[in-house]
């Protein structure tokens, strides 16, 4: 295990206890930092930087590790408050990371783009805190190009599928400014993932029209992701400002290889609130 | 708050379930490589990966005698922490050269480990020197490496030196216009060592006015020696211009025609109007595919079988509808021996077609 990894990793269980713990310790009360009523967005941009890891052995045995810079874009909308599902989730992310691998130098570029849906329902809503959870629809697809390889010189993974997305906002008060820690977790269930039969060439799939053998059903099991962000929002004139990380994890292993794939990165963003106007009115 | 918190319980629980797939695959994925970078670790690494993914071990068993696991044995006797890492990549190399396989290669800093025996073992059958005496100085260039002229005796010339995308369907039909008058045609692909296989079926569209199955091809599905997909039909459709060559085509092959060239032979072999002279092409019916060594060495191996249109391999060549080696005396007097008895090949269908 990577050093980078091992950090990943204890980071992630840490901000999974505070997902936990926080909420329910911190003396807060609800400030502007509200989720959205109906007919009501919150739009969220941020733009992130950091790490990422790679590992395809369709592609090579071995992995890679670099830099990576994103966009990423969140929005929350407030449905009618008759429906189970209040709110609307959408998350949006392009990434684009450049990796080596510790040996040769040999190198491999990432280009990974995810937009997840998330239909929810207000588990908690309290002052202190909202706790959102439903379903999700979630789409990934990424692309890996290894600068060394000849007829196999790219993997595309990726899937669509139906799963989970946790949300949650905790307003608490530090030094009279009014904050907020936010945290969101979308993990996939199932779905169909794409992924080569083991040596297929991606000629043959084009060639042959061989994408059936490309497809595969996805389970926790066999493609095991999630992606988690926290954020804490600033109030910053009428809008906020945050910062925080987001931890995207993918991996599979379908078609006969593994694929592993991690971005981890710090984000910074801007919030805007608004209200759609109800022209029928 | 207690009704807060049985809530936040349950999502808790929820999210646990989720995740518990996440953290087992979490710790399986975070494993360093399989293999330590290690002398016995990379020659380990490179024997597996051979293993699992190479498409020929039962074919080179059953021609060369290769068994695989007593290649292992065989070289892991030379293999030392000791040892220098060049050394260990000329031992890693010749483990590779066992399988006398062109498209089977070590790439590290030092050299590019390669078996060339499927050309270097046998007569050249080729002299540049000579070709481009028959091509003289006012050829025609069509694309690069694609040259062309028209001989004494009314024969167009093509000489395609490789198939990597150089030429188009305009610059071809603006050759056959020109060669349209022409008795046959003859094409000389000697010593060329490939390219991209839709170039060499771009280029053999041109000789057919029918849908033509010239071989089948197939994948690694699998880990096993014998893991592999069904077969699927490699075909060619004429050509989607207005210009077709039906006229006689003699196609001129030797060991250098390698992997596209390979595949362009058998392809113009199953077409009704062209025959081949010279000798047997060198081989390479394997896709490459690459993969990595801890160390950072690359390596290259065939991952994805050819047959002809009688499903044998190709592997090992393509042999020529008619077998001729160059003449020495010829080549001493100047006279290409191929192109001669290509051309009086063609003049002898004129007469008695």
């Amino acid at each position: 295990m990577t050093d980078s990894c091992r950090c990943s990793r204890v980071g992630s269980i840490l901000l999974l206890l505070l997902l936990a713990l926080l909420p329910l310790s911190a003396a807060g009360q609800r400030n502007s930092w509200s989720l959205p009523g109906y007919r009501e967005t919150v739009r969220l941009g941020s733009f992130k930087f950091g790490s990422a890891f790679a590992r395809d052995t369709y592609l090579s045995a071995s992995s890679y590790d670099g830099w990576a810079l994103g966009l990423e874009s969140d929005s929350w909308s407030g449905y009618k408050p008759s429906r189970l599902f209040r709110y609307g989730r959408l998350h949006s992310s392009l990434v684009f990371s450049s990796m080596k691998n510790s040996i040769n130098g040999g190198s491999t570029l990432e280009l990974m783009s995810s937009v997840h849906y998330g239909f929810m329902w207000p588990a908690v809503e309290s002052d202190a805190d909202d706790l959102l959870i439903g379903p999700a629809v979630l789409f990934e697809l990424g692309v890996l190009y290894n600068r060394q390889n000849g007829n196999n010189p790219a993997n595309a993974e990726g899937y669509l599928g139906a799963g989970l997305c946790v949300d949650n906002t905790c307003r608490f008060r530090l030094s009279g400014h009014e904050l907020a820690l936010l945290t969101t977790l979308y993990v996939p269930f199932a779905g169909m993932g794409f992924a080569p039969d083991y040596d297929q060439p991606y000629w043959y799939i084009y060639r042959y029209n061989e994408y059936g053998k490309a497809l595969h059903f996805i389970t926790p099991f066999n493609n095991p992701a999630f992606t988690f962000q926290l954020a804490l929002a600033v109030p910053m004139g009428k809008s906020r400002f945050t910062i925080g990380s987001s931890f995207d994890f993918m991996t599979n292993r379908l078609g006969g290889h593994s694929r592993r794939i991690d971005n981890n990165m710090i984000s910074v963003g801007f919030v805007r609130r608004f209200q759609v106007k109800d022209w029928n009115r | 708050m207690r009704k807060s918190l049985l809530n936040r319980v349950c999502v808790l629980a929820v999210l646990s379930a989720a995740l518990i797939p996440v953290s087992c695959s979490w710790n399986e994925e975070n494993r360093d490589n399989e293999f330590a970078n290690t002398t016995k670790g990379n020659f380990m690494a490179l024997w597996t990966i051979m293993d699992e993914h190479y498409c020929y071990f039962d074919l080179k068993k059953e021609k060369l005698g290769v068994d695989w696991n007593e290649v292992k044995e065989r070289y892991s006797v030379s293999i030392s922490d000791k040892m220098t890492p060049r050394a260990q990549f000329e031992v890693l190399c010749k483990m590779l050269g066992e399988l006398r396989d062109g498209h089977v290669n070590l790439y590290s800093i030092y050299d590019v480990g390669r078996n060339w025996s499927w050309k270097t073992d046998y007569r050249t059958n080729f002299s540049k020197d000579l070709r481009d005496k028959y091509l003289g100085n006012d050829y025609v260039i069509c694309g690069s490496g694609y040259y062309y002229r028209i001989l004494d005796d009314n024969i167009g010339y093509l000489v395609v030196e490789g198939f990597d995308g150089g030429t188009t369907s305009g610059r071809l039909d603006a050759m056959f216009n020109s060669m349209a008058l022409c008795n046959g045609l003859i094409i000389d692909i000697r010593d060329n060592g490939g390219g991209n296989q839709s170039d060499g079926e771009f280029l053999a569209s041109h000789f057919t006015e029918r849908k033509v199955t010239w071989g089948y091809s197939r994948y690694k599905s699998g880990p096993g020696h014998n893991d592999f997909s069904k077969l699927y039909a490699n075909t060619i459709s004429p050509a989607s211009g207005d210009v077709r060559w039906i006229k006689p085509v003699v196609l001129l092959v030797n060991r250098g025609c390698y992997s596209t060239a390979n595949d362009f032979a058998a392809t113009m072999k199953a077409l009704d109007n062209v025959t081949l002279l010279g000798d047997t092409t060198g081989g390479g019916g394997g896709l490459p595919m690459t993969s990595e060594l801890p160390n950072g060495w690359v390596v290259r191996y065939s991952s994805a079988p050819t047959f002809d249109a009688d499903t044998c391999h190709i592997e090992f060549g393509v042999a020529p509808d008619i077998r001729l080696d160059m003449d020495d005396a010829d080549v001493l007097n100047g006279v290409d021996t191929y192109i001669e008895a290509a051309r009086d090949f063609i003049n002898a269908r004129i007469v008695n077609p």
